[in-house]
């Protein structure tokens, strides 16, 4: 054993160098993907325009085809505080700690966390 | 000079360890868009990100081209001309809204009107955002408009009819449903194998996941008190949809009640039998109006009819007990303390 050492080459050496790479990034990759969703996505024209922590309380205004959209986070909540939009389905929705606010108007979503713990537990999609 | 008595194996192996995770060049893809005024998620199984985009941005156009045909609170829809002219005249309709008309009148009959298409009026008196609740002479008035057996459907002149002025059609306890099986037949054309359209929570899924396994769906706890208790079972499906109706969706309380919006179309007033109840079935279109006409019905007569109908079902009644039928059995995994 302590020959086959000896006898490594730089080649050798590079590759086991490669393979524990590999092994300590996949810890940190599957660390991430396990970790608890508390992000808040908003969407706008279906493209992400920004990705917030939950925990930070803020006020965000997003454009859109009835003026700015003014989405509130605030204690681990969100909200659309003030809307355009004719109908105000997104305003009526009130505060969400998870799941989804729609402004179809304005095509915008807010995805609040989740999605990360969900894959978690092994779930595709939740109905209800 | 390299060593090749300790290079080729670890070659080898990395090649094996590279192979393991390429030798199925199938991967899953998603996409969300907001439709019907609510939230459309679209997971596939497919080659490469071009084929799925090409195949959900189609399903996603497919599913808003209908959304305006039957669009509630827009007065360019086919749904709003027939409202609008209810009591006046029949008015002639595309394939698809006489088709979905026709799905809600069948379901309405085969649920003795537990579903019923017309409840529109009485939905209307209902503000659950203000916490306002109708007067009962207003509930009562408006209930002589519900009825799903004054809609007149004449199939050979495609026009659809609804007998009484001030009636209203209101399809938002089954379009979502509906959509989720356009979508799929979209994919579906589009050369998808595998996907699970999720509009809200009407959901189908088909094929199988990249694992080869069933896609799984969580169930909401109707009376959740904590993240942790947030789904109250899980459930296995390929080529099925669920849908789940819940009183916990649109409600407020007032003096200790609650009021929701699954109103009962034979008073008018919430239902309270079941805090919720998911169906399963092949097509969503079934399974989103369904689960509605098993909710107003109750856990022992929306068992029989789930029986009935050769749907499954998983009802939650309003003591918080479980009912389900025995073609879940193997597929549903109830969540513990349940």
């Amino acid at each position: 054993m302590k020959e086959t050492i000896k006898n490594t080459t730089l080649a050798d050496r590079l590759l086991f160098l490669l393979l524990i790479s590999l092994s300590v990034a996949g810890i940190f990759i599957s660390r991430d993907a396990l970790s608890q969703g508390s992000e808040v996505v908003i969407e706008v024209d279906g493209k992400p325009a920004y990705t917030l922590p939950l925990y930070e309380d803020r006020l965000v205004s997003v454009g859109g085809s009835y003026g700015d959209t003014l989405i509130e986070i605030k204690e681990k909540k969100v909200r659309v505080r003030e809307a355009h939009c004719p109908n105000q389905i997104c305003v009526k929705e009130g505060w969400i700690s998870k799941g989804v606010i729609v402004c179809l108007p304005n095509k915008l979503i807010i995805i609040v966390g989740g999605s990360k713990k969900d894959e978690q537990l092994g779930i595709d999609a939740i109905t209800g | 000079m390299i060593n090749f008595r300790l290079f080729f194996p670890l070659l080898l192996f990395s090649c094996l360890l590279l192979s393991s995770c390429s030798a199925d060049k199938m991967s899953t893809y998603k996409k969300s868009k907001a439709l019907l005024d609510t939230f459309v998620a679209i997971t596939v199984v497919a080659d490469s990100k071009e084929t799925a985009e090409e195949a959900i941005d189609n399903a996603f156009d497919v599913i808003e081209k209908f959304g305006e045909l039957i669009n509630f609170y827009s007065d360019k829809s086919e749904l709003s001309a027939v409202n609008r002219n209810a009591g006046i005249r029949e008015v002639k309709v595309s394939p698809e809204t006489l088709d979905i008309i026709e799905k809600a009148v069948y379901i309405a009959e085969r649920s003795g009107g537990a579903f019923d298409p017309t409840i529109g009026p009485e939905i209307q008196l209902w503000d659950f955002f203000n916490k306002i609740r109708p007067s009962d002479a207003d509930i009562r008035k408006n209930l002589s408009l519900v009825n799903y057996k004054n809609i007149i459907i004449d199939k050979g002149n495609s026009t659809v009819f609804l007998k009484k002025k001030d009636m209203l059609l209101d399809l938002g306890g089954i379009a979502k449903g509906y959509a989720a099986d356009l979508a799929v037949q979209a994919l579906k054309e589009k050369g998808i194998s595998a996907g699970l359209v999720a509009v809200a929570g009407d959901i189908k899924a088909f094929g199988l996941k990249t694992d080869k396994k069933p896609w799984t769906v969580g169930i909401k706890n109707p009376r959740q008190k904590s993240s942790e208790d947030e789904i109250i079972a899980k459930i296995h499906l390929s080529g099925k949809a669920i849908s789940t109706s819940g009183d916990y969706e649109r409600y407020f309380m007032l003096n200790g009640q609650r009021f929701h919006h699954l109103l009962n179309p034979r008073t008018g007033y919430p239902a309270y039998a079941c805090q919720s109840v998911s169906v399963i079935a092949d097509q969503a279109v079934m399974t989103d109006a369904f689960s509605t006409a098993l909710f107003i019905l109750g856990p022992e007569k929306g068992l029989e009819l789930a029986k009935e109908m050769g749907i499954d079902a998983l009802i939650i009644d309003d003591k918080s007990s479980v009912h389900t039928t025995s073609g879940l059995e193997g597929i549903l995994f109830l969540e513990r303390n349940h």
